[in-house]
């Protein structure tokens, strides 16, 4: 399979199972280091939506969508952010100049500064788990079972198999950024 | 975005970049519609030219998060990166436009420009001087090159902007034109605010000049009219995000900044302080009420204007976004 096949790594999220307790939130900064006050990922909140007294209100995690089409990394003047072959976008710290341009053309708001080091940073779908063979660890730790995360080409993956059987959106399809996590509602 | 990461800095450095783009083009301009009327607005604009750019610029690297890596930017050319192409752009016209004002030193600056003379090329004072037809040569040559510079560098700072669509406010074609035409005007403002300050005094044909600078002046404030409205249009009349971003200047955060700053003392004031000068030479009842208090106060008000115009656009784009917006 993923010899053969090229990789291409992706999130199903079942947004009515976010019972918005953040521990997604948490498992990633103590991860990645995440300087105090950022973060690379969130919970949204739609709603509430209907009239009282029957009232809704879901919930979207999120965090960078590794767009395949990405508007990051179309406008970066140094090529510090950049696409690997099995779809991950990435910033290399080196050629970071700071410039926050990025941040501009992110539709989801997904990178911060690390005011520390100088550089913009955001969501790397764990990549370093991921090269040792282990998933994001915001998945890892998901309280309600809501963040799938698979191999988008392998159709016996989990969440090629969920969006092969489940009504799904992404967040902005207008934006054209094609992103890489999936909504299940 | 959760707050404003480009902020005054990057408001100074887009109006700056502007300013000296506008001076050069309208310098190179008045070198080539020639003549000893335009003399010194060709010299003025071309001796303003490279300096507030340069110091935009370096504002601007101070605003990195990593001001000592600014290098990387040239080691590259990534052809999808407005930035990366501005930074070139930038880096050709200020290097092209330093070289050009030191071809319209004021004597007794002049006798600086000379060729090493081989015999004596340790003595600075045996070194043969440029001709005076070289120079004019070099003058047009440059200016030549230059003004295309200068333009590109005026809508570089708007496409900046508006090749950004998930900042609906900025997302459209009209802001690269808008700040082209504001830049020229600010240039061309500034010329006309110091060439009233120096006075009449040494001005060959100085109705010829005045007549250069206000009219020009009129003709891009118009065009930037022409723009202004455009921009409202469309985003009035486009999508949801679209319509909403510009509620920012229609009631929202940035309404007063806008009529105010941008329509009132930008754009009206200048128009019928100008229109007031020009009024008699349009009806053809005598000569132009040229003045060179009324230039300058003119010029304050566009140069105010087009300041605030850069800050509007920058943190009202900021503020802009697609929706419907996922609260977090
Ligand atoms: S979500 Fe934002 S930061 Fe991540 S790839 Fe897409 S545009 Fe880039
Ligand atoms: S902040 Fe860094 S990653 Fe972002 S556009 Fe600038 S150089 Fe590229």
């Amino acid at each position: 399979m993923a010899s053969e096949n090229k990789r291409r790594w992706g999130f199903v999220i079942e947004v009515k199972r976010c019972i918005d307790c953040k521990a997604c939130m948490v498992a990633c900064q103590v991860e990645n280091q995440v300087p105090l006050g950022k973060h690379r990922n969130w919970i949204g909140r739609i709603g509430p939506t209907g009239t009282f007294p029957i009232l809704g209100l879901k919930f979207e995690p999120g965090n960078c969508m590794h767009c395949d089409n990405p508007p990051c990394e179309r406008v970066c003047p140094t090529g510090a952010t950049y696409q690997r072959d099995d779809g991950l976008v990435l910033v290399d710290y080196d050629k970071c100049i700071g410039c926050r341009y990025c941040m501009q053309a992110c539709p989801y708001d997904a990178r911060y500064v690390d005011h520390e080091h100088g550089y913009v940073d955001k969501c790397t779908f764990c990549v370093h788990r991921l090269d040792a063979g282990q998933p994001p660890a915001c998945v890892e730790t998901c309280v309600g079972g809501s963040r799938h995360f698979g191999d988008l080409n392998d159709p016996n993956s989990e969440v090629s198999k969920l969006l092969a059987t489940r009504d799904h959106y992404v967040v902005y399809a207008e934006a054209g950024t094609e992103p890489k996590i999936f909504y299940i509602s | 975005m959760e707050q404003i990461e480009w902020n005054l800095l990057v408001v100074n450095y887009l109006f700056l970049a502007g300013l000296s783009a506008g001076a050069f083009a309208i310098s190179s301009f008045a070198t080539y519609i020639g003549g000893p009327h335009f003399r010194r607005v060709a010299r003025i604009g071309a001796l303003i030219a490279p300096f507030p750019v340069a110091i935009g610029v370096g504002i601007l690297v101070l605003d990195l998060g990593r001001p000592f890596a600014f290098y990387y930017l040239f080691l590259t050319v990534q052809f999808t990166s407005p930035m990366s192409i501005g930074s070139w752009l930038l880096t050709g016209f200020i290097v092209l436009s330093l070289a050009y004002a030191a071809l319209w030193l004021p004597a007794p600056f002049d006798n600086l420009l000379r060729v090493p003379n081989r015999a004596h090329l340790k003595d600075f004072s045996q070194w043969t001087p440029l001709a005076p037809n070289t120079i004019r040569r070099w003058r047009a040559i440059l200016a030549a090159i230059g003004f295309p510079l200068a333009l590109g560098i005026g809508i570089y700072t708007g496409i900046l902007l508006g090749a950004i669509p998930s900042r609906p406010f900025w997302n459209t074609p009209m802001v690269a034109q808008l700040f082209l035409f504001s830049a020229m005007s600010s240039g061309t403002a500034t010329v006309l605010l110091v060439t009233a300050l120096l006075g009449a005094r040494h001005a060959h044909g100085y109705e010829e000049e005045r007549r250069l600078l206000v009219s020009t002046d009129v003709v891009l404030i118009v065009l930037e009219i022409f723009m202004l409205v455009p921009f409202l249009l469309h985003h009035a009349l486009s999508t949801w995000s679209s319509a909403s971003s510009i509620e920012l200047i229609l009631g929202g955060e940035y309404t007063w900044w806008f009529w105010i700053g941008v329509i009132l003392l930008g754009i009206v004031l200048p128009l019928i302080i100008e229109a007031y000068e020009l009024f008699p030479v349009i009806l053809k009842e005598g000569a132009a009420r040229y003045s060179l208090a009324l230039s300058a106060i003119s010029a304050v008000f566009v140069l105010i204007g087009g300041f605030i115009l850069r800050f509007v656009f920058v943190y009202a784009g900021q503020a802009s976004h697609f929706l419907p917006l996922v609260t977090r």
